[in-house]
């Protein structure tokens, strides 16, 4: 039953499988055992869960640390888990949570109302002291209160509707309070990272390879899982495998079992061999390129919407990418709440492109160029690294942003003069942007200058503005993050997708999956609300 | 002296550089951090200090012993050390061993082999080498002996199995240049007289090559090879990327894209010391080869 992951010679051609892709639809019951092999494409960084955000790192944290709730992927519901029911005062300052009973850390910890109020005053405030920074999604809180041994409130100091979803997610696993007494500089380990979870990290070769073993004590998966108890495999082996076509030709092999980041190129490869591709959403802001209009090239509203309308999203989708990556329609995913269609605001149209260049003065000079008072329409950006094929797609816009006469410079450039450049609109006034959450909150984490603060205002993450700052929106997203009627919220999330769009402050590309390819033998292979995947319930059938 | 100044060059050029590992880490939007928020974590690791400050504290780490903790990963930079430094030292030291059997091999074929084919053959074999990236070498090896002939596993191959073929990628480019430098001395020291004497004298063919002229013309190599084993060191990044090992070519290119200081000061001291073993290894070797080294030694006693 356990999986031989050192194929000898014999083994190997005993175990080849290429005829048997054959899909089997009658319902097959779950196997207990064997061991996972997983490729990851990079080595995790600090565990710390509110860094959860990065993709290696969610894909670890996830197996080893249960939440709060659970936000079923389908529904995207707010479900219990470790909290078995939990109260909202009407103002939404105020949120009390039941503790599940007879829960315990790996270490043996109970993880009780203290120990929850331990992980949330940390991740709600930050430690200093240990260089614990806040989490992102967690916003306005003010403390927690232990009311009994299995009861916490925790309060707020404005109302803070986003707060449940945020319980959900990675960056508010639980771990055990000896875990958050180390400095964040130490929580790098994976071993170091103490949860409640199916899976316990047991051994790590620091960015090479992690082993992962079920607990057999697990009992406390979502109350609305079929499964209950252990994890069905007994242990899961990561293996960093950095090079694309090595992660795809072991798979192919028969030396690994899941992989994750997955090209689109390569699809096809790996679905021709009866291999499966799993393209799970992530639900939040979409990839788009946004402006900093601080930058006096891009301040005038006329330019932007030019760039807008002369970018093709259909020529980007089909050339780069494949039917997992669907065309944006809006800066949020089709898959999120609160999201409305503006693909009649988002045309392709390269006359109207021009006519609003020509009207706000940009003539096209001599070089085919466009040009005014003296001064090129030439602007620059910096690839982002996590997102797909980026720089390809950088240079695709770029290309087409030149036939109507404006010059897209795509930079390469250490991180430390990325971040650097990144904060000044005058060299970068244009940038990608992609932030995956299922929440409403996700938009005022990517625009408010106290987020991430995409656009670059005045009074935000940068002090390298002159004036831009836009009242209007900041006023929105303070509503969408404290607007405790939830209809009321889903209308305010419509009216900022037409504001940003309107003002064009992002030109919306596609909606990013993420992509992983398995073997047909692996099932239920689950992903959380934007896209990591969870290996509690996933089972390897007979192959 | 050479350690210190190692250091402190280090130093300054890290700050010279724009942004730092801590801007790098906390501003990455993975983290979604509010800039009030960053500068507190900034006050925190002493960031918002004065250089100098911060120049006296590295020193003073780094004398008690001290490599601290890398800001991108959360560990101790001597766990990460540990865990890269024994997999590059097997990964070059095999590499480079493999590397001077077949130079040894291809200088034996183009110099013994009586069919000419075969020799001129062997003599353009460094020049194919030396030109074929490791990139492409290296997914080849993997392509063909792992996924298509499923010889040896690539993937959580563990010991020696997983040896093989990094191994091989590594030595095969580096063996060009070793086997070119000993056929060019193994010439020019074989059109030296006492050669023709020792033939003349009735040695055999094999007797002159390996008694007489693979003495003197092996310390021009040895000098080659010291200074590919140090680049070695650092130079097998590629490979280690492509099989997915850990290395400390890996960790250097991590900890520069991250500025990550603490790995890269700990670096530089560690790959100080290392050139200066190297270098001294090959001086001492020299007089084992070469007796005329030896004896000069003696007589000027």
């Amino acid at each position: 039953m356990v999986r031989v992951t050192l194929l000898g010679l014999a083994l190997a051609t005993a175990a080849s499988f290429s005829g048997e892709a054959a899909v089997q639809s009658a319902p097959q019951a779950a196997v207990t055992g064997g061991t996972l092999v997983y490729l990851e494409a990079q080595p995790h960084t600090n565990l710390y869960p509110p860094a959860g955000g990065f993709y290696p790192n969610g894909g670890i944290i996830n197996q080893l640390a249960d939440r709060l709730t659970y936000q079923n992927p389908k529904t995207l519901k707010i479900e219990p888990w470790i909290a078995e029911s939990w109260t909202v005062n009407p103002a939404e300052t105020e949120y009390t949570f039941k503790i599940r009973k007879g829960v315990s850390f790996s270490d043996g910890t109970p993880l009780d109302a203290a120990a929850v109020a331990k992980n949330y005053d940390t991740y709600g405030s930050g430690n200093t002291a240990l260089r614990q920074p806040p989490s992102e999604v967690i916003n306005n809180y003010l403390r927690s209160e232990v009311i009994d041994s299995h009861t916490v409130k925790f309060v707020f100091s404005k109302p803070s509707p986003g707060f449940l979803q945020g319980t959900s997610v990675i960056g508010s696993a639980l771990v055990s309070p000896g875990t958050l007494a180390h400095n964040f500089d130490e929580l790098g380990k994976a071993t170091a990272i103490i949860g409640s979870g199916p899976f316990v990290a047991t051994s790590e070769v620091l960015g090479k390879q992690l082993v992962f073993t079920a607990r057999k004590d697990y009992d406390w998966g979502p109350p609305g899982f079929a499964h209950h108890g252990r994890a069905y495999i007994d242990a899961i082996k990561l293996i960093v495998a950095p090079e694309d076509s090595v992660r795809i030709g072991a798979l192919l092999a028969g030396q690994a079992d899941i992989i994750r980041q997955v090209q689109a190129y390569d699809e096809k490869q790996v679905r021709d061999q009866g291999y499966v591709i799993y393209a799970p959403p992530t639900r939040g802001v979409n990839n788009s390129v946004v402006f900093r209009p601080d930058n006096p090239l891009v301040a005038d509203i006329r330019v932007r919407q030019a760039l807008l309308h002369a970018t093709d999203t259909q020529e980007i989708v089909q050339t780069l990418y494949s039917p997992n990556y669907p065309r944006a329609t809006s800066i949020l995913a089709s898959t999120a709440a609160g999201y409305v269609n503006l693909s009649a605001k988002l045309t392709f149209d390269i006359a109207k492109a021009n006519a609003l260049l020509d009207s706000a003065g940009w003539k096209i000079g001599a070089d085919g160029l466009r040009q005014k008072d003296g001064k090129e329409l030439t602007l620059s950006i910096y690839p982002s690294l996590p997102q797909p094929q980026n720089r390809a797609m950088l240079e695709l816009i770029s290309q087409q942003w030149a036939k109507v006469g404006v010059r897209l410079n795509v930079m390469t450039g250490d991180a430390g003069s990325h971040m650097v450049d990144d904060l000044d609109p005058l060299k970068t006034p244009v940038a990608p942007a992609m932030v995956g959450r299922a929440d409403p909150d996700v938009l005022k984490s990517e625009f408010y200058p106290l987020n991430r603060d995409s656009l670059r205002q005045k009074g935000g993450g940068s002090t390298k503005i002159q004036s831009f700052v836009d009242d209007k929106l900041n006023a929105l997203l303070v509503a969408i993050a404290s607007e405790p009627d939830e209809n009321k919220r889903l209308s305010l999330v419509g009216q900022v997708q037409n504001y940003v769009i309107d003002q064009a402050y992002a030109i919306p590309t596609f909606e990013e999956p993420q992509a992983f390819a398995a073997a047909p033998y692996l099932k239920q292979i689950e992903f959380e609300a934007v896209g990591r995947p969870s290996f509690y319930n996933t089972w390897i059938a007979k192959h | 002296m050479v350690l210190w100044a190692a250091f402190t060059i280090a130093f300054i050029l890290l700050q010279a550089l724009p942004g730092d590992a801590l801007l790098i880490k906390f501003q990455n939007p993975d983290l979604g951090l509010s800039p009030r928020q960053i500068a507190d974590i900034r006050a925190a690791y002493g960031a918002d200090q004065a250089m100098w400050v911060q120049y006296v504290h590295a020193v003073g780490r780094a004398l008690t012993g001290q490599f601290g903790y890398s800001v991108v990963s959360g560990v101790p930079v001597t766990e990460e050390l540990a865990a890269n430094f024994v997999p590059t030292l097997a990964l070059t030291g095999f590499g480079f061993l493999t590397a001077v059997l077949v130079a040894i091999g291809i200088t034996s074929l183009s110099l013994l082999t009586p069919f000419s084919g075969l020799r001129s053959l062997a003599c353009s074999l460094p020049a194919l080498f030396i030109s074929i990236p490791t990139f492409w070498l290296g997914i080849e090896m993997i392509q063909v002996f792992s996924f298509h002939f499923r010889l040896v596993p690539v993937i959580g191959a563990e010991g020696w199995k997983g040896l093989i073929l990094p191994v091989l990628t590594l030595a095969i480019p580096i063996s060009a240049p070793l086997s070119q430098v000993l056929v060019r001395s193994i010439d020019d020291v074989q059109t030296q007289p006492f050669v023709a004497v020792a033939r003349a004298k009735g040695a055999s063919r094999f007797w002159v090559l390996s008694r007489h002229v693979l003495r003197n013309a092996l310390p021009p190599t040895l000098t080659i090879a010291g200074v590919l084993f140090g680049e070695l060191l650092g130079g097998a990044v590629i490979t280690e990327t492509v099989f997915g090992l850990n290395g400390i070519g890996r960790l250097i290119q991590e900890a520069v894209n991250n500025q990550d200081a603490a790995v890269l000061q700990a670096i530089v001291v560690i790959s100080a010391v290392g050139f200066v073993i190297i270098n001294m290894v090959v001086d001492l070797l020299y007089p084992l080869l070469d007796p005329r080294l030896l004896n000069h030694a003696g007589a000027a006693r």
